[in-house]
């Protein structure tokens, strides 16, 4: 759910060269989407990474397992968040959008609802972290079968979500590896 | 100001969300715990798995951190999520190169 308006702006994390006089100032504006920008795809990757291992219960154990399930949740929050704007403007649009934003917004609404219900059920079924926390609650095959069937769901619509946005992925990468922190001002 | 809103917007969105799975859960039976789910004797697959569990048959591991050695899940999950994402980024490519070339021999 990545802001398209953010998009047009990926150069802009090359706006550190505005010493030079060929490119244009940098201007405070400018420094905002650049720094909104970063944290964006910060953010995203930490949740790529955040999920896969968290996806890997036999490499992390269960209470790493829970407690990443646990933060995953609250970045997964502050994303949305983040990104809320693109939320309201296509579900707006919805009719009026060619078939390839249609398809993102469909993707992002599928993810959103599993990876909320697996981390939800994820809580509810949690052998070790909420009992840390002096929290117990009964046993379910609901929520534990909700679990297994929304994990999977979700393995499959994260790199589908990442992917339909691997030119912005790319540009912002691109931009990271000819980035110079000297010339930032 | 804006964020806090946009958090707001979000978080109800999620609780609507849990909400629904809570009322589905209801419905089924099984989100206490106590419903109809868990009062009909638990499927064959489960039981056995128990059977494989209390003979030692399945090792639990313990819940002592990162199992560095074991790394063939996180392999595993890489493999499923950039397999997937190489899909996705392929036939976005193809089409983008069909566009081009539609676009080119209009020109």
């Amino acid at each position: 759910m990545r802001g398209t308006a953010v998009l047009p702006h990926c150069w802009l994390m090359n706006a550190g060269r505005a010493t030079s006089l060929a490119d244009p100032p940098v201007t405070a504006s400018r420094r905002r989407i650049l720094a909104r920008t970063r944290l964006d795809f910060w953010l995203d990757a930490l949740l790529l990474v955040a999920f896969t291992l968290a996806y890997s219960l036999g490499f992390t154990g269960i209470a790493i397992h829970e407690w990443l399930g646990i933060g995953l949740g609250a970045i997964l929050l502050v994303h949305l968040t983040l990104h809320w704007d693109w939320v309201i403007r296509i579900t707006g649009k919805l009719l009026r959008r060619d078939g390839r934003e249609r398809f993102i917004w469909l993707v992002n609404l599928l993810l959103l609802m599993s990876m909320t219900l697996c981390i939800a059920s994820g809580i509810l079924i949690s052998e070790v972290a909420l009992p840390q926390l002096g929290i117990s609650l009964p046993a379910s095959f609901f929520w534990r079968q909700m679990h297994d069937t929304t994990a999977t769901l979700t393995l499959i619509l994260v790199p589908i979500h990442a992917a339909l946005r691997w030119r912005w992925i790319v540009g912002v990468a691109r931009r990271f590896a000819t980035w110079r922190p000297g010339r930032s001002r | 100001m804006k964020f806090g809103r946009q958090l707001a917007a979000v978080v109800l969105a999620v609780a609507v969300i849990v909400g629904l799975g809570m009322l589905w859960a209801h419905a089924s039976g099984g989100g206490t715990g106590a419903g109809r789910a868990l009062r009909q004797a638990p499927p064959g697959e489960v039981v056995q798995r128990l059977r494989q569990i209390k003979t030692g048959a399945i090792r639990i591991r313990p819940d002592d951190g990162l199992h560095l050695a074991d790394t063939g899940d996180l392999i595993r999950t890489c493999m499923i999520e950039a397999a997937l994402a190489a899909v996705v980024v392929m036939v976005s490519a193809v089409r983008r190169w069909h566009r081009r070339t539609r676009r080119a021999a209009r020109t």
